[in-house]
């Protein structure tokens, strides 16, 4: 049981699961004080010992089918239609085995003669198949199948390894040696017929044992592979899932950063001691300073001032940004943001009434403030922010813009984001596109690259994650 | 009493608690291996609950650590008290001088006066906490820590000192052991993940919304007045609306002050009228209000036509042609 147990958590390991040790242990451990023989349970005590996250449990609950109740189940249905067989001779497996018992006192001989495949066949004892196919699939490799093309060839492999044909052959000189015993016609052609089904049931066995085999290797592939392209994925067109996962990630990546600033300010905090704070704080000790406060030491937050292209073709790369930048308030001393597709327009009490991810559908939705429908034209918006927002930007201000720069051939007015440049502290310009398609057809990226501290390709989460991580770090 | 997970389930039901056979393993596992249980899932689905009734059942006193952000040791473990400190020294002034006539210089007398700390830092002084309660605890108690992920990730770090070997040091005082290992169970929201050493010493627990078949459970429980088709109106309500996408989905607490207030109202089954007056109950957004009301006359509609099939000459609708036809067959 422990061996299968490892072979479990390594299975679980290669899907991503992070198992320790000391928690096989402990599944070890619950399994020693539970009857082990009610499935429910028994998948319970495995998952609350090796399983501490919530999402990680569908990916459990299948593994655990897969390794524990598939393969049973797939050697009852085949074991149990060898018996079924029987039924044309009017007999059941309990009779049959009754008579031959009878017929082998004749002989003076029982069953224990037979090797143990052939004896776990005749009497189909599945725990004992289920123990000689792992050991057989283990011997023949069978854990290193890549394709489904090799099943067949790993299936051979495991039942030469069990030595299948040996065991059927000892059943069928049993039958014979039953013939001279005297065992009637009729039982003797039933026997001959169970005995080729039971093989026909080792083989499917064996097949299904490899087939679930294969589909463990598989899932394990197919986890990290969906995990990695997520990351990877470019943000033109997302499925409604794809975007409802990827929030999901950029909620774990704005939450990981905020541990990283929590801890940061705590180790920031122990200033130099504030005086006047701690008489205060003291005055009912009799002005004797039991408790000491500490002057707090501020790191510079910026400021962020962000503006979204929020036509089509750059929606996703807006919502994320939003999303992280929302997520990430108090990483930042003040956060205004604008959308653009040719009018501008402010959105950012959007995000002081609803919650997040409604002021975003809001926001890329115009936010009541724009028109969305119509053209990209950089210029135009850019203008309009110059004339009315230009105030929003000092010194301190970090400006993020998002836009894939591509005008529809409008005058770009690159002073504008000169001028903006120039009050700003930096301005940062994530682009969608690969930058050897900037200035290119009607793109002007390359009017306004000069003004910019930073322009980077943003075409997927790790790369968007990678500049938050700069932006606040 | 948690001799095996049915009878976990058993004591935990006498307690009006009502739970399936996942988180009875887990709390008969707690109890066995003396393991800390990291309970999460969404609000208002019985994690503080939970804790509570196994306190109860098995006779344990519970002791609870409300976690918020600022919440440091000082008020999680112990405090010196120092204002009754203050008051002995005044009151032993003159004790104090006692002490320190004859002291040749300032340094000598705050040495003679040193040798006295341990009057004052001793166990006469010392304000225990929940985490230390729950050490000293002469009959084995519960440790609720309540939120945990509303804790910073500091505090985190020192829960799990405390909790991998149930003691703490304080300095004046030396090593305090527990005498009997306390039950413990952290409950989270997931406002933030917690840290990977801290679930490798726990036990998991991941508590969701419940099944059909649970919830009816929990309500003839909790609210034993309503009737049947009053309860199964309801489970099939809320279990349609956490279908939808809202922004506070409701929970079973808000299951079951919705069987409160429709009894208040002498309900025997839902209507459009009543889901009308007492949505504000269940759903405390104007927008998921907007969302549920399509679902609502949906399910009100179909529940409708099949009351009509169910007894056509009873309703004043008369019954659908179809209906007829099929009867004459
Ligand atoms: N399985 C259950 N049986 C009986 N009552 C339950 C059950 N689960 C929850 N309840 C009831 O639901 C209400 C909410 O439970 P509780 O406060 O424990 O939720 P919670 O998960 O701790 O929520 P929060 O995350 O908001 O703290 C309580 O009144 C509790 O009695
Ligand atoms: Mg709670």
């Amino acid at each position: 049981m422990q061996k299968k147990i490892l072979e479990f958590t390594n299975i679980l390991r290669k899907s991503g699961i992070r198992v320790s040790t000391a928690e096989a242990i402990d599944a070890f451990e619950a399994l020693d004080e539970l009857s082990v023989d009610q499935r429910e349970i028994f998948r319970d005590a495995l998952r609350t010992t090796m399983v501490k996250r919530g999402e990680e449990v569908p990916t459990f609950d299948q593994l655990f089918d897969l390794f524990w109740s598939g393969f049973h189940d797939s050697l009852r249905e085949a074991f149990g239609e060898a018996a079924a067989g029987l039924e044309t001779f009017g007999m059941d497996l309990e009779e049959l085995l009754r008579r031959i018992a009878e017929a082998l006192q004749n002989l003076q001989g029982d069953l224990s003669e037979l090797g143990d495949l052939a004896q776990a066949l005749l009497s189909a004892d599945l725990n004992m198949l289920e123990k000689l196919i792992r050991e057989a699939a283990e011997g023949a490799g069978t854990d290193r199948i890549e394709n489904f093309l090799q099943v067949g060839f790993f299936s051979r492999r495991t039942l030469d390894q069990m030595n299948s044909e040996g065991a059927g052959a000892e059943l069928r000189e049993l039958a014979s040696q039953l013939e001279a015993a005297g065992l009637s016609p009729e039982d003797l052609a039933a026997l001959r017929s169970l005995i080729e089904g039971l093989m026909e049931a080792a083989r499917k066995s064996v097949r299904a044992f490899t087939e679930r085999e294969l589909q463990q290797q598989n899932h394990d592939y197919m986890e990290k592979f969906r995990r990695e392209t997520l990351l990877e994925k470019s943000f033109y067109h997302l499925t409604e899932d794809e975007i409802r996962r990827m929030r999901e990630v950029v909620e774990r990546l704005a939450q990981k950063i905020k541990n990283i600033l929590s801890i940061r300010r705590r180790r920031l905090n122990k200033g130099k001691l504030d005086l006047h704070q701690t008489l205060r704080r003291n005055m009912s000790h009799g002005g004797i300073p039991f408790e000491l406060i500490f002057k707090q030491r501020k790191k510079d937050r910026p400021k962020l001032v962000i503006l979204c292209d929020v036509s089509s073709s750059v929606a996703n790369v807006s919502r994320f940004m939003l999303q992280f930048v929302y997520s990430l308030q108090e990483a930042f001393t003040k956060i205004r943001a604008f959308v653009f597709v040719a009018e501008i327009g402010e959105v950012t009490p959007l995000f002081q009434e609803a919650d997040i991810n409604e002021a975003i559908e809001k926001a890329l939705d115009g936010g009541d403030v724009i028109n969305v429908y119509t053209r990209s034209n950089f210029g135009y918006a850019f203008h309009h922010f110059w004339q009315n927002y230009l105030s929003a930007i000092d010194n301190k201000t970090t400006v993020l813009i998002l836009g894939d720069a591509r005008n529809n051939y409008n005058d770009p007015r690159a002073w504008c984001i000169r001028d903006i440049h120039n009050k700003a502290k930096n301005v940062i310009w994530l682009n969608p596109e690969s930058p050897s398609a900037w200035g290119f057809g009607d793109s002007v990226m390359d009017k306004y690259m000069p003004y910019t501290d930073l322009a980077e390709e943003c075409r997927n989460l790790k790369q968007l994650s990678s500049v938050i991580d700069r932006l606040v770090l | 009493m948690f001799d095996s997970v049915e009878k976990v389930a058993q004591s935990l039901a006498e307690q009006d608690y009502i739970c399936d056979s996942k988180i009875a393993t887990v709390v008969f596992l707690a109890h066995r291996l003396e393991k800390p249980v990291l309970v999460e899932g969404p609000a208002g689905v019985g994690k503080t609950e939970l804790a509570k009734v196994v306190a109860a059942a098995t006779g344990r006193n519970m002791i609870r650590l409300q976690c918020y952000e600022g919440l440091d040791e000082a008020k999680a473990l112990y405090e010196w008290e120092y204002s009754k400190q203050l008051l002995y020294t005044q009151i032993l002034k003159e004790q104090f001088s006692e002490v320190m006539a004859g002291a040749k210089s300032v340094a000598e007398a705050a040495a003679r006066v040193g040798q006295e700390d341990s009057v004052f830092f001793s166990d006469n002084f010392i304000v225990p906490r929940p985490l230390m309660q729950a050490i000293r605890s002469e009959k084995p108690a519960l440790l609720l820590v309540d939120e945990v992920d509303k804790s910073d990730p500091e505090f985190e770090a020192f829960l799990l000192e405390v909790l991998s070997d149930f003691q703490v040091t304080v300095p004046e005082l030396g090593t305090i052991e527990a005498l009997s290992k306390p039950l413990v169970f952290l409950t989270s929201n997931n406002a933030r993940e917690m840290s990977d050493a801290l679930k490798r010493r726990c036990l998991h627990l991941y508590i969701d919304y419940p099944s059909e078949e649970l919830e009816t459970r929990i309500l003839s429980t909790k609210v034993p007045d309503a009737g049947a088709q009053l309860i199964q109106d309801i489970v099939q309500m809320m279990h349609k609306l956490r279908e939808l996408d809202l922004k506070k989905v409701p929970s079973i607490s808000e299951t079951l002050d919705w069987a409160r207030a429709l009894l208040a109202l002498n309900a025997n089954e839902l209507d459009a009228e009543m889901v009308q007056q007492t949505f504000s109950v269940i759903l405390k957004y104007e927008g998921d209000v907007r969302k549920a009301e399509g679902e609502l006359s949906k399910i009100l509609q179909k529940k409708a036509a099949e009351a009509a099939v169910a007894a056509p000459s009873a309703a004043d609708a008369p019954a659908p042609a179809a209906v007829k036809k099929g009867a004459l067959h």
